[in-house]
């Protein structure tokens, strides 16, 4: 049975493209997969060199492609995951895909015409968008998952098992570049009455509301997580315990300061913080000296910053 | 297994072809690169697929290593994956050699372009030799700077039945180094390969 009557029409309906190239890198052949997606017309361009039939080709890394086909006489192939196109070809998913362009997989291989003399390279080009739209899609949820994993429900900031994550880190870089680091820790002044007279929901607004005014106050580079309850924690890299006092003690004035409407009611809130700079300790003797100073913040009266001195240590002793 | 083996009149003919591929692979290649490469294969060694994690994870132990998977197809039942199993330290020169210093390309797409070029020019010099003729399927990177390609290359491993082990060593002009290529092979294909070296022994 003659089957080369075969061949025109399954070039033409197939789904991949095929481009076949002479040993000068001229276009001999292309099918309508790719006259299509490209808009050209094979009578107009056969003979052209490819370059000046397909716009922005990566030409230097597209020769040396071709010129291992030819010269070796073995096939080379190109991904979408290292390249995500070689030919600006368009694709049937532009409202899906954030790419303009097919996403491609491609195979250049070694063909000798008849005479056995003739050299050519064909190159075979899948459409790997689906793939590319799938990975996009995939890297975006882990984002999300990540995003997720580190923040604190309620309040937005980081949650606890990973701001202490991090207060590790920044612990290490401190002790090995020899930078300032300090740690505040601060806590809701009477939370509970708070909750008694407004409700859960109440103290669940004042904690969103005051998590997004100290967030405002914050650099970048800090770092702000919920501790638990109504205790925070900022870790402020490249800090002294001037500087961060000063933080603390503005932050202490800005919240008293700050006036929150809830349910038609003003509500006002006071915070007590406690502050302490990095000196060769661990991460839980860090935490818990900046508790102690917060402790004593409390004991002062409330509504204040307090830096951590050992004397502290003896005071909370006495109290005990 | 024991139906698997070869016998060492059928072995000593592969290494044979081995090398005549090989020696072509390395012809091929040098007059491409336009600089001396000399392809040499010391040993082969037929391995159950089985023990091949063992058997290098002690050769490439503490080693930043890499693997590149490439899987072939012949005519009549021929077919396999190849391996190419070496130390990361050792791309940046093949890299230099195919030219590839000056622009930005992925350490990736490297390390797959270097597997597929040294891979399909020495399989297609093979089956020239066992007078068939390979199509080949696009590489893929198994393993890369991770500890753990024993036990990718144990997985891969055990969906086949038979491993041909081929070291190779490189020399360059002024430099040499070792790598090693796998090639997997399934129970059926190794049959077939025996049938083909059976042949080839006849007719010498």
């Amino acid at each position: 049975m003659q089957l080369d009557w075969l061949l025109q029409p399954l070039l033409t309906q197939l789904n991949t493209g095929v481009l076949v190239l002479d040993a000068q890198y001229r276009v001999v052949f292309f099918n309508q997969f790719i006259a299509r997606r490209a808009d050209v017309d094979l009578a107009k361009v056969q003979g052209s060199l490819l370059e000046d039939v397909f716009a922005d080709l990566p030409l230097a890394w597209l020769r040396r492609k071709l010129d291992s086909v030819l010269h070796l006489q073995v096939p080379a192939f190109s991904s979408w995951e290292q390249r995500q196109y070689i030919i600006k070809l368009a694709h049937l998913r532009p409202l899906s895909s954030d790419s303009q362009y097919m996403a491609q997989n491609c195979s250049m291989l070694p063909l000798t015409a008849p005479d056995g003399v003739s050299r050519y390279v064909c190159l075979l080009i899948e459409d790997a968008t689906d793939a590319y739209v799938y990975q996009q899609q995939l890297q975006q949820s882990v984002m999300q998952l990540e995003h997720a994993n580190r923040t604190d429900g309620l309040t937005g900031v980081y949650n606890r098992r990973y701001w202490q994550q991090q207060l590790g880190y920044e612990i290490q870089r401190a002790g090995r570049y020899q930078h300032p680091l300090s740690l505040l820790l601060f806590d809701l002044d009477k939370f509970k009455d708070l909750n008694d007279q407004y409700g859960h929901q109440g103290g669940d607004f004042v904690l969103i509301e005051l998590s997004r005014l100290i967030g405002s106050l914050l650099r970048d580079t800090d770092l702000f997580g919920r501790y638990g309850g109504e205790e925070f924690g900022i870790i402020l890299p490249d800090t002294g315990i001037t500087g961060a006092l000063q933080v603390a003690n503005r932050i202490c004035d800005t919240v008293a300061r700050h006036k929150m409407l809830y349910n038609q009611q003003t509500l006002k809130a006071t915070i007590s913080i406690g502050v302490v700079s990095y000196f060769d300790q661990s991460v839980d003797e860090l935490i818990q000296r900046a508790d102690t100073a917060l402790y004593c913040a409390k004991r002062q009266g409330r509504n204040r910053a307090v830096a951590y001195q050992p004397e502290l240590d003896g005071y909370l002793k006495k109290v005990k | 297994m024991t139906e698997l083996q070869f016998t060492d009149v059928q072995r000593d003919c592969l290494q044979e072809l081995v090398n005549v591929a090989m020696g072509q692979a390395s012809d091929k290649l040098a007059r491409y690169l336009g600089t001396f490469v000399h392809l040499q294969v010391p040993a082969i060694a037929l391995v159950e697929a089985a023990l091949l994690s063992q058997h290098f994870a002690s050769r490439y132990q503490q080693q930043s290593a890499t693997l590149v998977s490439l899987g072939f197809f012949g005519d009549q039942g021929l077919r396999g994956e190849t391996i190419m199993l070496y130390q990361l330290a050792n791309v940046g020169v093949i890299a230099q050699l195919l030219g590839y210093s000056d622009d930005a390309v992925s350490e990736a797409e490297m390390l797959t372009d270097i597997s597929s070029v040294l891979t399909t020019t020495f399989l297609s010099g093979l089956a020239e030799q066992l007078e068939n003729s390979f199509s080949y399927a696009a590489p893929r990177i198994l393993s890369c700077r991770d500890q753990y390609f024993a036990d990718k290359l144990a997985y891969t491993a055990e969906q086949w039945q038979l491993a041909l082990q081929v070291d190779i060593r490189y020399q360059l002009t002024d430099y040499s180094f070792n790598c090693d290529m796998i090639l997997l092979i399934p129970g059926e294909a190794v049959l077939r390969l025996r049938q083909t070296l059976d042949n080839i022994l006849a007719d010498f």
